[in-house]
């Protein structure tokens, strides 16, 4: 079509002000729409036309104000100079009129002319709310539209609206929410120590202006600024009975922004007192109480917990035999050849491993859609929030951790109801050092072959190595990266809605396809390179000729010693093989580094297909061992390998590094490479550290005394430091660690007192 | 009429009172600032968590949760009234 004009539409909003389903309904392109403060956290881009105009629609991660607090929030302010040049649409959610207003106030101020979509405007009306749009607009020199952009309501006239009208997308229009005259010859004045004036200077430049005026941390100031503020400070005292500070001024303007948007809210609308009706709030008393609130979340992650993974297995079973069906078709149908071999044990077995998971992550993304639509994410956060800030997680990390035990795969999917990236990849990298259920066969496997007295003990106690090393990592990154000074926790709780079917859908399947399409190509790029390491070089240099010997005997009476001698050649030669093979060599390559941990290069070698699965491990080691003994414990202990050492190695297999599918997410949900490297190095160092150590310890016990003695003390150490770690962080947690590290102990009535029940809770 | 300041963390739950004055000198004030915790305004505790931590309250028609971190940023003025 020709004659169209194009332009380029950005939506800024705060967070959960509908922005996003203002999106979906103006491109028709579906995303991702939660009714949660945060979902937007890249750059979303999509085309709606009109008869006049094609618009590229950009939607802005939500922010409550310019002056960014993460991240995604700097993306807005970056991108305010590019948009200014275009149009930007200010999506108000207006039963949250006020706040809302705010963002408004500052792109006026910066002499920016939004048109603002009033989103909402169904659940604001029908609570009684009135605004008259006429009054707005000449109030505020904007065009605002009333919109419900959950059904798609108003946005046609919004999206013709942009489509017709032109550039005059900036204005100094004096308005009722235009910055008043003192702040905006302040701000000039600043502009001129750099050559500027207010007049001519861009949005990003007033911007940067005015937040030098009121930059809290002094820090390196000019003293032309240092002038300028106290100038301003003196011109904001007139009158006033309490000289205005300069360490104020920020406060001053937000004060100033508040006063001009009550002053047009009252002139020009009635609004319901608040977002949330006291029935929900009646709900909220229910669902966050005191005794009761905790044990109905817990029945809930139970109740999705076991869907997840106990249902899912029905439609899991149906993956695996189709897998199965599809892998035996192919080996009774294709002639003997590499690309067959690499067909069953690279490609088939590689989808399977991707499609496993797929029930998985439709369920759980199922619930968690539910519990986000319908307000009650919020909530759940909330009432978790001090358990997990206790190792520098946000409240809403509970539900991808506990999930972790499940299947680490959907649980670091699931981080992304972590709005904050920062908290986000903190969640992502403690995901793996939960005990996901495909490692318990290892466990239940290597503790039953090394431990056949106790082996449910030693699990336990293996099992609490681990915990502690998760709870030892979240607190010490939380001390060293200062979590909570990172990401100031505010949680917004958005009034409960019913959640939509179509936005459920969309959620699952985008999910679905999101993961097969980007982490399951990363799976199966890496299931092709184990299997390529497992079966080239073809040709290994053997040691005996096999084929000669085997057909000498075929040649012979096929009697029963004559078919248990081939197959034992078969076997050694299996086995020869195998140590010759690519990954084999690499083990033997990289043995010296983990001798000093007493594993043998058998061991070794093993860790590499573990990297696939887990469960490997274990059939690995039995083909490596199979010349010695049919039992793989005998074998080991055989060959020098005492139950240390197998404890050593059963602790490593467990933490070295995650499985390569969860390896995959990670890499595809944090979008960076470097995060997932030195999460890997991190695994590793961690799982090589703590085996060291356990090591050591034991030998120096074993020196001393026997091996019942030294089994009883790996225990109690371990319970011990378990325990206390975990008494630690639940003390902390839940008595809410006292009065004297209370953060108000100083103006705390009770402090002092055994009990804080006295007004400092 | 006796008024009492306290930090917005010791506002007992389910009582209303008025923000004083706010720590200029923390990094996350000026959030809360444009979140709309400005002198003047009344805020009301509406609901602790479980484990006494974090509190919502509600301010300016909708509801935020917040951390004592951040709640003891803010100075209030607790109503007499409403005790």
């Amino acid at each position: 079509m020709t004659g169209k004009i194009s332009r380029n539409v950005f939506l800024v909003g705060n967070p959960n002000s509908g922005k996003t389903s203002l999106f979906n309904a103006m491109t028709g392109e579906r995303r991702r729409v939660g009714n949660w403060p945060g979902v937007t956290v890249q750059k979303l881009e999509g085309i709606a036309s009109t008869e006049l105009a094609t618009l590229t629609i950009c939607d802005l991660p939500g922010t409550y104000s310019l002056t960014p607090a993460t991240p995604e929030e700097e993306v807005v302010l970056k991108t305010i100079d590019e948009a200014a040049t275009g149009c930007i649409v200010n999506v108000v959610d207006i039963a949250n009129f006020e706040r809302n207003l705010f963002l408004t106030t500052q792109l006026i101020e910066l002499g920016i002319k939004p048109v603002v979509s009033l989103n909402c405007f169904d659940s604001f009306t029908k609570a009684g709310g009135i605004v008259d749009l006429q009054k707005f607009s000449s109030f505020t020199c904007t065009t605002p539209f009333p919109t419900v952009a959950r059904t798609g309501e108003g946005t046609r006239n919004l999206v013709e609206f942009i489509g017709q009208n032109g550039a005059d997308n900036r204005s100094d229009n004096a308005n009722w929410l235009s910055l008043p005259e003192i702040w905006r010859n302040a701000a000039d004045q600043i502009l001129r120590l750099q050559g500027l004036h207010w007049e001519s200077a861009t949005a990003a430049q007033r911007y940067s202006s005015l937040s030098s005026l009121i930059r809290m941390q002094p820090g390196q100031m000019s003293a032309e600024l240092i002038e300028i503020r106290q100038d301003l400070a003196k011109k904001l005292s007139e009158g006033r009975e309490k000289p205005v500070k300069t360490t104020d001024l920020a406060c001053e303007l937000a004060s100033d922004r508040y006063r001009r948007i009550e002053k047009l809210i009252a002139a020009c609308a009635i609004v319901p007192g608040k977002n949330i009706p006291a029935w929900q709030e009646k709900l909220d008393r229910v669902l966050t109480h005191r005794f009761l609130g905790l044990p109905m979340f817990a029945l809930m992650m139970a109740w999705v917990f076991w869907t997840t993974f106990s249902l899912g297995e029905i439609p899991m079973g149906w993956m695996e035999s189709l897998v199965g069906a599809l892998s035996d078709f192919v080996q009774a149908n294709m002639q003997e050849s590499l690309i067959k071999e690499l067909l069953i044990g690279g490609i088939i077995s590689g989808v399977g491993g991707v499609i496993i998971f797929v029930p998985n992550i439709l369920i759980l993304f199922f619930w968690i859609a539910i519990l986000e639509d319908s307000g009650y994410m919020s909530r759940a956060a909330f009432i978790m929030d001090k358990m997990m800030n206790s190792i520098g997680l946000h409240g809403r990390a509970f539900i991808p951790m506990i999930m972790g035990l499940g299947c680490n795969v959907p649980a670091v999917l699931a981080t992304r109801i972590i709005d904050n990236r920062f908290q986000r990849l903190l969640t992502m990298l403690l995901i793996p050092l939960v005990t996901c259920a495909a490692r318990l066969p290892v466990l239940v496997l290597l503790c039953g072959t090394f431990f056949p007295d106790n082996p449910s003990a030693w699990m336990f106690s293996l099992f609490f190595v681990n915990l502690l090393v998760l709870v030892f990592l979240g607190q010490t990154t939380s001390v060293i990266f200062k979590t909570s000074e990172n990401s100031p926790f505010l949680l917004e709780m958005p009034p409960y809605r019913l959640p939509t079917p179509s936005s459920v859908f969309h959620m699952l399947y985008e999910k679905g396809a999101h993961f097969v399409e980007k982490a399951g190509t990363v799976i199966l790029a890496g299931a092709i390179i184990i299997w390529v390491l497992s079966v080239f070089p073809r040709e290994v240099p053997l040691s005996f000729d096999y084929a000669a010997e085997v057909a000498e005997l075929k040649a012979q009476e096929a009697t029963d010693e004559v078919a248990v001698k081939i197959a034992a050649l078969d076997h050694k030669r299996d086995i020869e093989l195998m140590e010759g093979r690519y990954m084999a060599r690499l083990g033997k390559f990289i043995h010296p580094v983990m001798a000093p941990l007493g594993f043998s290069w058998r061991e070794t070698v093993s860790l590499i297909p573990g990297f696939l699965a887990k469960e490997s491990v274990v059939s690995t080691l039995s083909v490596l061992y199979l010349p010695y003994s049919q039992n793989i414990g005998d074998a080991m202990r055989e060959t020098g390998m005492t139950r240390l050492t197998a404890f050593v190695f059963m602790t490593f297999t467990l933490l070295y590094i995650p499985c390569i599918a969860t390896l995959g997410v990670m890499w595809r949900e944090s979008g960076s490479t470097r995060f997932t490297a030195l999460a890997l190095v991190v695994y590793f160092a961690i799982a090589y550290g703590v085996s060291y150590v356990i090591l050591k310890i034991g030998s120096a016990l074993q020196g001393s005394s026997g091996m019942a003695w030294f089994e009883g003390m790996v225990i109690i150490t371990s319970a011990l430091f378990a325990s206390w770690y975990l008494l630690k962080t639940f003390i902390v947690t839940i008595s809410g660690s006292k009065c004297n590290s209370c953060a108000s102990s100083g103006s705390c009535p009770s402090s002092g007192k055994s009990d804080c029940s006295g007004g400092c809770p | 009429m006796v008024r009492t300041t306290v930090s917005l963390a010791e506002l007992p739950e389910g009582s209303t009172a008025t923000i004083r004055d706010i720590d200029s000198l923390s990094p996350t004030s000026q959030r809360l600032l444009d979140m709309g915790f400005v002198p003047g305004t009344s805020i009301r505790a509406v609901k602790k968590a479980p484990m006494g931590d974090p509190t919502t309250f509600e301010i300016r028609g909708y509801q935020v949760g917040l951390r004592r971190s951040e709640s003891s940023l803010i100075d209030v003025e607790i109503m007499p009234d409403d005790r």
